[in-house]
Protein backbone atom coordinates (compact mmCIF):
# COMPACT_ATOMS: atom_id res chain seq x y z
CA UNK A 1 0.00 0.00 0.00
CA UNK A 2 2.95 2.36 1.23
CA UNK A 3 6.14 2.08 -0.42
CA UNK A 4 8.83 4.60 1.10
CA UNK A 5 12.24 4.47 -0.91
CA UNK A 6 15.64 6.40 0.21
CA UNK A 7 13.69 9.37 1.13
CA UNK A 8 15.45 12.47 2.23
CA UNK A 9 13.87 15.64 2.85
CA UNK A 10 14.65 19.04 4.24
CA UNK A 11 13.63 22.09 6.64
CA UNK A 12 14.93 24.91 4.71
CA UNK A 13 18.35 23.40 4.17
CA UNK A 14 19.35 21.08 7.17
CA UNK A 15 18.82 17.64 6.14
CA UNK A 16 16.10 16.25 8.40
CA UNK A 17 15.44 12.42 7.01
CA UNK A 18 18.48 10.98 5.32
CA UNK A 19 17.06 7.74 3.42
CA UNK A 20 14.05 6.38 4.78
CA UNK A 21 12.47 3.00 3.24
CA UNK A 22 9.93 1.70 4.87
CA UNK A 23 7.19 -0.61 3.04
CA UNK A 24 3.44 -1.04 4.72
CA UNK A 25 1.13 -3.23 3.42
CA UNK A 26 -2.63 -2.74 4.37
CA UNK A 27 -3.93 -4.44 8.17
CA UNK A 28 -0.40 -3.66 9.23
CA UNK A 29 0.45 -1.37 12.27
CA UNK A 30 3.83 0.19 12.45
CA UNK A 31 5.14 2.00 15.19
CA UNK A 32 7.79 4.64 14.43
CA UNK A 33 9.60 5.47 17.25
CA UNK A 34 12.53 7.37 18.12
CA UNK A 35 14.02 10.61 20.45
CA UNK A 36 13.25 14.04 19.78
CA UNK A 37 14.92 15.19 16.68
CA UNK A 38 14.96 11.90 14.64
CA UNK A 39 12.86 13.00 12.23
CA UNK A 40 10.04 10.91 13.42
CA UNK A 41 7.62 13.99 13.32
CA UNK A 42 8.92 14.89 9.71
CA UNK A 43 8.21 11.93 8.02
CA UNK A 44 4.74 12.33 9.01
CA UNK A 45 4.18 15.73 7.56
CA UNK A 46 5.67 14.90 4.50
CA UNK A 47 3.44 12.35 4.01
CA UNK A 48 0.97 14.51 5.04
CA UNK A 49 2.01 17.22 2.23
CA UNK A 50 2.89 20.18 5.21
CA UNK A 51 4.37 23.14 3.35
CA UNK A 52 8.47 24.01 4.67
CA UNK A 53 9.46 20.51 3.89
CA UNK A 54 11.77 20.01 0.75
CA UNK A 55 12.04 16.19 -0.60
CA UNK A 56 15.18 16.18 -2.37
CA UNK A 57 15.37 12.74 -3.21
CA UNK A 58 13.45 9.05 -3.42
CA UNK A 59 9.90 7.89 -3.89
CA UNK A 60 6.69 7.62 -1.90
CA UNK A 61 3.79 5.76 -3.57
CA UNK A 62 0.27 4.70 -2.19
CA UNK A 63 -1.82 2.52 -3.46
CA UNK A 64 0.94 2.36 -6.75
CA UNK A 65 0.33 6.56 -7.35
CA UNK A 66 2.90 8.81 -6.93
CA UNK A 67 2.21 10.68 -3.05
CA UNK A 68 4.31 13.15 -3.31
CA UNK A 69 3.21 15.27 -5.90
CA UNK A 70 -0.59 14.90 -4.73
CA UNK A 71 -2.19 17.91 -2.98
CA UNK A 72 -2.72 17.66 1.21
CA UNK A 73 -6.43 17.26 0.01
CA UNK A 74 -6.04 15.06 -2.86
CA UNK A 75 -3.82 12.95 -0.07
CA UNK A 76 -6.46 12.93 2.20
CA UNK A 77 -8.69 11.68 -1.18
CA UNK A 78 -6.84 8.91 -1.70
CA UNK A 79 -7.31 7.60 1.71
CA UNK A 80 -4.04 8.98 3.77
CA UNK A 81 -5.14 10.78 7.16
CA UNK A 82 -2.67 12.35 9.79
CA UNK A 83 -3.99 12.61 13.22
CA UNK A 84 -2.25 16.05 14.44
CA UNK A 85 0.45 16.33 17.33
CA UNK A 86 -0.94 19.49 17.72
CA UNK A 87 -4.50 19.95 16.37
CA UNK A 88 -5.64 23.13 15.16
CA UNK A 89 -8.23 25.56 17.26
CA UNK A 90 -10.37 27.00 14.66
CA UNK A 91 -12.95 29.62 15.79
CA UNK A 92 -16.50 30.17 14.17
CA UNK A 93 -16.46 26.73 12.53
CA UNK A 94 -18.00 24.23 14.44
CA UNK A 95 -16.64 20.72 14.55
CA UNK A 96 -20.22 19.58 12.56
CA UNK A 97 -19.60 21.56 9.89
CA UNK A 98 -16.21 21.08 9.67
CA UNK A 99 -16.43 17.09 9.76
CA UNK A 100 -19.54 17.06 7.50
CA UNK A 101 -17.61 19.33 4.63
CA UNK A 102 -14.55 17.04 4.53
CA UNK A 103 -16.63 14.13 3.96
CA UNK A 104 -18.75 15.27 1.40
CA UNK A 105 -15.23 16.31 -0.07
CA UNK A 106 -13.83 13.23 -0.09
CA UNK A 107 -16.89 11.47 -0.73
CA UNK A 108 -16.87 13.75 -4.10
CA UNK A 109 -13.55 12.77 -5.09
CA UNK A 110 -14.31 9.29 -4.17
CA UNK A 111 -16.95 9.50 -6.74
CA UNK A 112 -19.70 9.08 -3.98
CA UNK A 113 -22.57 10.94 -3.26
CA UNK A 114 -22.86 13.51 -0.54
CA UNK A 115 -24.32 12.74 2.61
CA UNK A 116 -27.48 14.66 3.51
CA UNK A 117 -27.96 16.34 6.91
CA UNK A 118 -29.95 13.50 8.35
CA UNK A 119 -27.35 10.81 7.40
CA UNK A 120 -24.30 12.95 8.47
CA UNK A 121 -26.08 13.47 11.78
CA UNK A 122 -26.31 9.54 12.48
CA UNK A 123 -23.17 8.60 11.25
CA UNK A 124 -21.25 11.47 13.35
CA UNK A 125 -23.68 10.31 16.54
CA UNK A 126 -22.40 6.47 16.15
CA UNK A 127 -18.61 7.45 15.71
CA UNK A 128 -18.32 10.36 18.27
CA UNK A 129 -18.85 7.11 20.45
CA UNK A 130 -16.15 5.43 19.77
CA UNK A 131 -14.23 7.87 21.40
CA UNK A 132 -16.96 8.76 24.08
CA UNK A 133 -17.15 12.28 22.60
CA UNK A 134 -19.84 14.14 24.22
CA UNK A 135 -22.66 15.11 21.32
CA UNK A 136 -22.74 18.50 22.64
CA UNK A 137 -18.82 19.10 21.53
CA UNK A 138 -19.46 18.70 17.70
CA UNK A 139 -21.59 21.97 18.18
CA UNK A 140 -18.82 23.83 19.52
CA UNK A 141 -15.92 25.24 17.23
CA UNK A 142 -13.41 23.06 16.24
CA UNK A 143 -10.85 22.12 18.61
CA UNK A 144 -11.46 26.06 20.82
CA UNK A 145 -10.91 25.58 24.24
CA UNK A 146 -10.76 21.61 24.12
CA UNK A 147 -8.83 20.29 26.65
CA UNK A 148 -5.59 18.36 25.36
CA UNK A 149 -7.30 14.76 25.65
CA UNK A 150 -10.57 16.14 23.88
CA UNK A 151 -8.35 17.71 20.98
CA UNK A 152 -6.90 14.25 20.48
CA UNK A 153 -10.38 12.23 20.67
CA UNK A 154 -11.80 14.77 18.10
CA UNK A 155 -8.74 13.21 15.89
CA UNK A 156 -9.30 10.28 15.86
CA UNK A 157 -13.44 11.16 15.53
CA UNK A 158 -12.11 12.92 12.15
CA UNK A 159 -10.52 9.63 11.26
CA UNK A 160 -13.43 7.27 11.90
CA UNK A 161 -15.74 9.57 10.06
CA UNK A 162 -13.15 9.87 6.69
CA UNK A 163 -12.35 6.00 6.80
CA UNK A 164 -9.25 6.44 5.20
CA UNK A 165 -6.93 3.22 4.24
CA UNK A 166 -3.73 4.88 5.93
CA UNK A 167 -4.04 6.34 9.39
CA UNK A 168 -0.84 7.55 10.67
CA UNK A 169 -0.68 9.01 14.26
CA UNK A 170 1.98 11.97 15.54
CA UNK A 171 2.63 11.38 18.72
CA UNK A 172 -0.91 10.71 19.63
CA UNK A 173 0.31 9.73 23.52
CA UNK A 174 1.75 13.58 23.72
CA UNK A 175 -0.22 15.26 27.01
CA UNK A 176 -2.88 12.31 27.87
CA UNK A 177 -3.65 11.39 30.86
CA UNK A 178 -3.74 7.42 31.54
CA UNK A 179 -7.68 7.55 30.99
CA UNK A 180 -7.85 9.59 27.58
CA UNK A 181 -4.95 7.76 26.41
CA UNK A 182 -7.11 4.40 27.45
CA UNK A 183 -9.58 6.04 25.58
CA UNK A 184 -8.13 6.94 22.27
CA UNK A 185 -6.03 3.59 22.21
CA UNK A 186 -9.62 2.50 22.13
CA UNK A 187 -10.78 4.51 19.78
CA UNK A 188 -8.32 3.73 17.68
CA UNK A 189 -7.91 -0.11 18.38
CA UNK A 190 -11.76 -0.06 16.64
CA UNK A 191 -10.38 1.05 13.36
CA UNK A 192 -8.01 -1.29 13.24
CA UNK A 193 -9.20 -3.69 10.06
CA UNK A 194 -7.89 -5.80 7.57
CA UNK A 195 -8.01 -3.15 4.93
CA UNK A 196 -6.88 -0.49 7.35
CA UNK A 197 -2.96 -0.14 7.67
CA UNK A 198 -1.66 2.44 10.43
CA UNK A 199 1.49 4.14 11.41
CA UNK A 200 1.89 5.08 14.57
CA UNK A 201 4.78 7.83 15.80
CA UNK A 202 5.71 7.71 19.18
CA UNK A 203 8.10 8.53 21.83
CA UNK A 204 7.47 6.13 24.48
CA UNK A 205 6.69 2.54 24.51
CA UNK A 206 3.71 3.53 26.74
CA UNK A 207 0.86 3.45 23.86
CA UNK A 208 1.95 0.62 22.17
CA UNK A 209 0.70 -1.09 25.37
CA UNK A 210 -2.62 -0.49 24.36
CA UNK A 211 -2.26 -0.48 20.70
CA UNK A 212 -0.66 -3.45 20.10
CA UNK A 213 2.01 -3.19 16.72
CA UNK A 214 3.09 -5.24 14.43
CA UNK A 215 6.14 -3.60 13.46
CA UNK A 216 8.53 -1.50 15.06
CA UNK A 217 10.58 1.08 13.81
CA UNK A 218 13.60 3.23 14.99
CA UNK A 219 14.29 6.00 13.87
CA UNK A 220 17.64 7.95 14.54
CA UNK A 221 19.20 11.41 13.22
CA UNK A 222 16.90 10.72 10.03
CA UNK A 223 17.28 7.17 9.59
CA UNK A 224 15.50 3.76 10.32
CA UNK A 225 18.36 2.27 12.44
CA UNK A 226 16.76 -0.60 13.42
CA UNK A 227 13.47 -2.58 12.84
CA UNK A 228 11.89 -5.17 14.77
CA UNK A 229 8.24 -6.74 16.27
CA UNK A 230 6.56 -5.50 19.31
CA UNK A 231 9.12 -6.80 21.64
CA UNK A 232 11.73 -4.01 20.48
CA UNK A 233 9.49 -1.28 21.71
CA UNK A 234 9.97 -3.34 24.95
CA UNK A 235 13.99 -3.29 24.77
CA UNK A 236 13.96 0.67 23.92
CA UNK A 237 11.82 1.05 27.29
CA UNK A 238 14.40 -0.85 29.29
CA UNK A 239 17.81 0.56 27.56
CA UNK A 240 16.88 3.87 25.89
CA UNK A 241 17.57 4.92 22.41
CA UNK A 242 21.06 5.62 23.38
CA UNK A 243 22.81 1.84 22.69
CA UNK A 244 21.20 2.25 19.52
CA UNK A 245 22.72 5.18 18.36
CA UNK A 246 25.83 3.68 19.45
CA UNK A 247 25.60 1.11 17.14
CA UNK A 248 24.94 3.13 14.71
CA UNK A 249 27.39 4.78 14.46
CA UNK A 250 25.55 8.85 15.28
CA UNK A 251 25.94 11.14 17.50
CA UNK A 252 22.80 10.92 20.15
CA UNK A 253 20.32 13.97 20.43
CA UNK A 254 21.26 16.73 22.38
CA UNK B 1 -42.73 68.10 14.72
CA UNK B 2 -42.40 64.63 15.10
CA UNK B 3 -43.86 62.45 11.57
CA UNK B 4 -43.78 58.36 10.76
CA UNK B 5 -41.24 56.64 10.10
CA UNK B 6 -42.13 55.88 6.55
CA UNK B 7 -42.27 59.93 6.22
CA UNK B 8 -38.96 60.57 7.95
CA UNK B 9 -36.77 57.74 5.52
CA UNK B 10 -37.79 54.75 3.51
CA UNK B 11 -34.04 53.40 4.69
CA UNK B 12 -34.69 53.24 7.94
CA UNK B 13 -37.31 50.39 10.10
CA UNK B 14 -37.82 49.89 13.63
CA UNK B 15 -38.37 46.42 15.75
CA UNK B 16 -40.73 46.03 17.43
CA UNK B 17 -42.84 48.74 14.45
CA UNK B 18 -44.96 50.10 17.31
CA UNK B 19 -41.94 51.52 19.51
CA UNK B 20 -42.74 54.94 20.89
CA UNK B 21 -39.58 56.31 19.24
CA UNK B 22 -39.65 60.23 18.42
CA UNK B 23 -38.41 60.88 15.24
CA UNK B 24 -37.67 64.27 13.20
CA UNK B 25 -36.00 65.36 10.16
CA UNK B 26 -34.15 68.16 9.55
CA UNK B 27 -32.59 68.41 5.89
CA UNK B 28 -30.18 65.80 5.59
CA UNK B 29 -30.12 65.28 9.50
CA UNK B 30 -32.20 62.66 11.57
CA UNK B 31 -33.16 63.05 15.02
CA UNK B 32 -34.11 60.27 16.80
CA UNK B 33 -35.26 59.66 21.22
CA UNK B 34 -35.80 56.77 23.01
CA UNK B 35 -37.88 57.59 25.52
CA UNK B 36 -37.06 56.29 29.48
CA UNK B 37 -36.90 52.63 29.86
CA UNK B 38 -37.97 52.08 26.44
CA UNK B 39 -35.89 49.06 24.84
CA UNK B 40 -36.22 48.64 20.51
CA UNK B 41 -33.65 47.85 17.37
CA UNK B 42 -33.32 50.00 14.54
CA UNK B 43 -32.10 49.02 10.92
CA UNK B 44 -30.63 51.91 8.79
CA UNK B 45 -30.09 49.53 4.95
CA UNK B 46 -28.18 51.74 2.14
CA UNK B 47 -29.42 49.44 -0.50
CA UNK B 48 -27.56 50.01 -4.54
CA UNK B 49 -29.37 52.99 -6.93
CA UNK B 50 -27.43 51.62 -9.39
CA UNK B 51 -24.36 51.75 -11.15
CA UNK B 52 -24.39 55.07 -11.55
CA UNK B 53 -21.75 57.81 -9.29
CA UNK B 54 -24.06 59.17 -6.93
CA UNK B 55 -23.03 60.19 -3.12
CA UNK B 56 -25.11 59.30 0.46
CA UNK B 57 -25.13 61.63 3.05
CA UNK B 58 -26.72 61.28 5.63
CA UNK B 59 -26.67 62.14 9.82
CA UNK B 60 -28.64 60.15 12.35
CA UNK B 61 -28.67 61.63 15.85
CA UNK B 62 -29.81 59.31 18.84
CA UNK B 63 -30.78 60.31 22.42
CA UNK B 64 -31.61 57.93 24.50
CA UNK B 65 -32.89 58.70 27.81
CA UNK B 66 -32.17 57.01 31.47
CA UNK B 67 -32.25 53.31 30.64
CA UNK B 68 -33.39 53.24 26.91
CA UNK B 69 -32.13 50.28 25.34
CA UNK B 70 -31.44 50.87 21.71
CA UNK B 71 -29.34 48.53 19.16
CA UNK B 72 -28.64 49.85 15.78
CA UNK B 73 -27.34 48.29 12.86
CA UNK B 74 -26.25 49.91 9.66
CA UNK B 75 -25.85 47.63 6.73
CA UNK B 76 -24.50 49.68 4.12
CA UNK B 77 -24.24 47.89 0.18
CA UNK B 78 -24.45 50.70 -1.92
CA UNK B 79 -23.72 50.92 -5.71
CA UNK B 80 -19.96 50.32 -7.03
CA UNK B 81 -19.64 53.34 -8.26
CA UNK B 82 -21.14 55.32 -5.07
CA UNK B 83 -19.78 57.10 -2.26
CA UNK B 84 -21.31 56.85 0.87
CA UNK B 85 -20.74 59.36 3.83
CA UNK B 86 -22.89 58.31 7.38
CA UNK B 87 -22.92 60.51 10.36
CA UNK B 88 -24.28 58.61 13.83
CA UNK B 89 -23.74 60.91 16.81
CA UNK B 90 -25.24 59.21 19.97
CA UNK B 91 -25.93 60.25 23.58
CA UNK B 92 -26.67 58.21 26.18
CA UNK B 93 -28.04 59.08 29.57
CA UNK B 94 -27.78 57.35 32.70
CA UNK B 95 -28.01 53.32 32.58
CA UNK B 96 -28.88 53.74 29.35
CA UNK B 97 -27.41 51.58 26.73
CA UNK B 98 -26.63 51.47 23.11
CA UNK B 99 -25.36 48.66 20.50
CA UNK B 100 -24.12 49.27 17.54
CA UNK B 101 -23.94 46.82 14.72
CA UNK B 102 -21.89 48.01 11.28
CA UNK B 103 -21.61 46.27 7.80
CA UNK B 104 -19.87 47.89 5.24
CA UNK B 105 -20.47 45.55 2.28
CA UNK B 106 -20.40 47.36 -1.02
CA UNK B 107 -19.46 50.94 -2.09
CA UNK B 108 -16.55 52.63 -4.05
CA UNK B 109 -15.71 54.60 -1.07
CA UNK B 110 -17.20 54.24 2.13
CA UNK B 111 -17.10 56.44 5.32
CA UNK B 112 -18.54 55.21 8.21
CA UNK B 113 -18.56 57.67 11.66
CA UNK B 114 -19.77 57.12 15.03
CA UNK B 115 -19.70 59.29 17.89
CA UNK B 116 -21.20 57.56 21.45
CA UNK B 117 -21.11 59.69 24.20
CA UNK B 118 -21.99 58.60 28.01
CA UNK B 119 -23.67 61.35 29.28
CA UNK B 120 -24.39 59.47 32.65
CA UNK B 121 -23.12 57.27 35.27
CA UNK B 122 -23.02 53.65 34.04
CA UNK B 123 -24.40 54.05 30.83
CA UNK B 124 -22.80 51.60 28.27
CA UNK B 125 -22.30 51.03 24.58
CA UNK B 126 -20.80 48.52 22.29
CA UNK B 127 -19.49 48.97 18.92
CA UNK B 128 -19.05 46.07 16.46
CA UNK B 129 -18.32 46.78 12.28
CA UNK B 130 -17.72 44.39 9.90
CA UNK B 131 -15.98 45.44 6.72
CA UNK B 132 -15.29 44.22 3.29
CA UNK B 133 -13.47 45.29 0.72
CA UNK B 134 -12.49 43.67 -2.74
CA UNK B 135 -11.57 45.73 -6.12
CA UNK B 136 -10.21 49.36 -5.27
CA UNK B 137 -12.75 50.04 -2.16
CA UNK B 138 -11.84 52.59 0.26
CA UNK B 139 -13.90 51.86 3.21
CA UNK B 140 -12.98 53.81 6.53
CA UNK B 141 -14.75 54.08 9.66
CA UNK B 142 -13.88 56.97 12.66
CA UNK B 143 -15.44 56.14 15.86
CA UNK B 144 -15.05 58.23 19.06
CA UNK B 145 -16.62 57.05 22.69
CA UNK B 146 -16.43 59.58 25.06
CA UNK B 147 -16.61 58.60 28.76
CA UNK B 148 -17.90 61.39 30.69
CA UNK B 149 -19.57 59.75 34.34
CA UNK B 150 -18.32 57.07 36.66
CA UNK B 151 -18.95 53.78 36.17
CA UNK B 152 -19.63 53.36 32.19
CA UNK B 153 -18.85 50.20 30.26
CA UNK B 154 -17.56 50.38 26.37
CA UNK B 155 -16.81 47.16 24.01
CA UNK B 156 -15.46 47.99 20.40
CA UNK B 157 -14.98 45.04 18.37
CA UNK B 158 -13.93 45.92 14.91
CA UNK B 159 -13.40 43.39 11.77
CA UNK B 160 -12.24 43.89 8.26
CA UNK B 161 -11.08 41.55 5.45
CA UNK B 162 -9.74 43.29 2.58
CA UNK B 163 -9.10 41.46 -0.71
CA UNK B 164 -7.75 42.73 -4.05
CA UNK B 165 -6.75 46.42 -4.38
CA UNK B 166 -9.52 47.45 -1.55
CA UNK B 167 -7.60 49.40 1.46
CA UNK B 168 -9.33 49.85 5.25
CA UNK B 169 -8.88 51.50 7.92
CA UNK B 170 -9.84 51.95 11.29
CA UNK B 171 -9.33 54.60 13.14
CA UNK B 172 -10.80 54.63 16.85
CA UNK B 173 -10.40 56.76 20.39
CA UNK B 174 -11.78 55.97 23.49
CA UNK B 175 -11.82 59.37 25.37
CA UNK B 176 -12.01 58.71 29.29
CA UNK B 177 -12.90 62.07 31.01
CA UNK B 178 -11.30 62.84 34.48
CA UNK B 179 -14.66 62.57 36.36
CA UNK B 180 -15.14 58.83 34.14
CA UNK B 181 -13.89 57.08 37.29
CA UNK B 182 -14.65 53.14 37.29
CA UNK B 183 -15.10 52.90 33.60
CA UNK B 184 -14.30 49.62 31.78
CA UNK B 185 -13.39 49.61 28.22
CA UNK B 186 -11.81 47.40 25.59
CA UNK B 187 -11.10 47.86 21.76
CA UNK B 188 -10.06 45.33 19.67
CA UNK B 189 -9.46 45.39 16.22
CA UNK B 190 -8.61 42.63 13.12
CA UNK B 191 -7.84 42.71 9.76
CA UNK B 192 -8.01 39.84 7.50
CA UNK B 193 -5.91 40.57 4.14
CA UNK B 194 -6.61 38.40 1.36
CA UNK B 195 -4.60 39.80 -1.32
CA UNK B 196 -0.61 41.26 -1.45
CA UNK B 197 -2.04 44.61 -2.78
CA UNK B 198 -4.37 45.36 -0.01
CA UNK B 199 -3.97 47.53 2.84
CA UNK B 200 -5.25 47.84 6.35
CA UNK B 201 -4.45 50.77 8.53
CA UNK B 202 -5.60 50.73 12.53
CA UNK B 203 -5.12 53.52 14.70
CA UNK B 204 -6.83 52.35 18.25
CA UNK B 205 -6.59 54.94 20.67
CA UNK B 206 -7.37 55.42 24.43
CA UNK B 207 -7.21 59.03 25.92
CA UNK B 208 -7.20 58.41 29.66
CA UNK B 209 -7.67 60.98 32.01
CA UNK B 210 -9.26 59.34 34.95
CA UNK B 211 -6.89 57.13 37.34
CA UNK B 212 -9.24 54.37 38.17
CA UNK B 213 -10.11 52.66 35.15
CA UNK B 214 -9.81 49.05 33.40
CA UNK B 215 -9.01 49.59 29.19
CA UNK B 216 -7.05 48.00 26.74
CA UNK B 217 -7.16 48.27 23.32
CA UNK B 218 -5.12 46.17 20.83
CA UNK B 219 -5.38 45.28 16.60
CA UNK B 220 -4.06 42.78 14.55
CA UNK B 221 -3.16 42.60 10.68
CA UNK B 222 -3.05 39.52 9.26
CA UNK B 223 -3.15 36.70 6.30
CA UNK B 224 -5.50 33.66 6.59
CA UNK B 225 -3.44 31.23 8.86
CA UNK B 226 -1.33 28.44 7.22
CA UNK B 227 -1.89 25.96 9.83
CA UNK B 228 -5.55 26.63 9.87
CA UNK B 229 -5.74 26.33 5.97
CA UNK B 230 -3.03 22.48 6.06
CA UNK B 231 -5.15 21.31 8.35
CA UNK B 232 -8.96 21.55 6.65
CA UNK B 233 -7.15 20.69 3.49
CA UNK B 234 -5.45 17.68 5.30
CA UNK B 235 -9.24 16.71 5.78
CA UNK B 236 -9.44 16.63 2.09
CA UNK B 237 -11.40 20.07 2.17
CA UNK B 238 -9.82 21.63 -1.10
CA UNK B 239 -7.79 24.49 -0.70
CA UNK B 240 -10.42 27.37 -2.16
CA UNK B 241 -12.99 26.25 0.11
CA UNK B 242 -11.01 26.02 2.78
CA UNK B 243 -10.19 29.86 2.33
CA UNK B 244 -13.88 30.68 2.10
CA UNK B 245 -14.61 28.54 4.99
CA UNK B 246 -12.12 30.73 6.98
CA UNK B 247 -13.49 33.91 5.60
CA UNK B 248 -16.61 32.70 6.50
CA UNK B 249 -15.58 31.81 9.62
CA UNK B 250 -13.95 35.08 10.61
CA UNK B 251 -16.81 37.05 9.43
CA UNK B 252 -19.72 34.82 11.37
CA UNK B 253 -18.25 36.17 14.60
CA UNK B 254 -19.53 39.67 13.51
CA UNK B 255 -22.61 38.51 12.04
CA UNK B 256 -23.91 35.84 14.75
CA UNK B 257 -24.78 38.13 17.27
CA UNK B 258 -27.67 39.97 15.35
CA UNK B 259 -30.35 39.42 17.03
CA UNK B 260 -32.99 39.93 14.53
CA UNK B 261 -33.05 36.78 12.75
CA UNK B 262 -34.04 38.04 8.70
CA UNK B 263 -31.40 40.11 8.99
CA UNK B 264 -28.78 37.82 10.54
CA UNK B 265 -30.05 34.93 7.60
CA UNK B 266 -29.84 38.22 4.94
CA UNK B 267 -26.58 38.77 6.22
CA UNK B 268 -25.26 35.55 5.74
CA UNK B 269 -26.24 34.91 2.63
CA UNK B 270 -24.36 38.45 1.36
CA UNK B 271 -21.77 36.74 2.65
CA UNK B 272 -21.54 33.83 1.40
CA UNK B 273 -22.17 35.40 -2.10
CA UNK B 274 -19.65 38.21 -1.15
CA UNK B 275 -17.01 35.04 -0.90
CA UNK B 276 -18.70 33.02 -4.12
CA UNK B 277 -19.86 30.21 -2.35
Amino acid sequence: MLDIKNLQANVGDKPILRGIDLHVKKGEVHAIMGPNGSGKSTLANVLSGREGYTVVNGSVTFDGKDLLTMTPEQRAGEGVFLAFQYPVEIPGVTNNYFMKTALNAVRKYRGEKPLDAMDFLKLIKQRASIVKMDPAMLSRSVNEGFSGGEKKRNEILQMAVLEPKLGILDETDSGLDIDALQIVAAGVNTLRSPDRALIVVTHYQRLLNYIQPDFVHVLSAGRIVKSGGKELALELEKKGYVWLEERAGVAPAA
Amino acid sequence: MTMTLSAIDPHLSVFPAEAPLAFERNGQTITLRVPKGVEASVVETFASQGDAAYATELKLEIHLEEGARLTHYKWVDEGPRADHYSFLEVHVARRAAFHSHVFLFEGARIRNTIQVRLDGEEAECSLNGLYLGSGEQVIESHTLIEHRHPHGTSREFYKGILDQKSQGLFDGLIMVQKEAQKTDSTQTNRNLLLSSQARAKSNPELKILANDVKCKHGSTIGQIDATHLFYLCSRGIPQAEAKRLLIYAFASEMINPVTLVPLREALEQRLLEKFGK
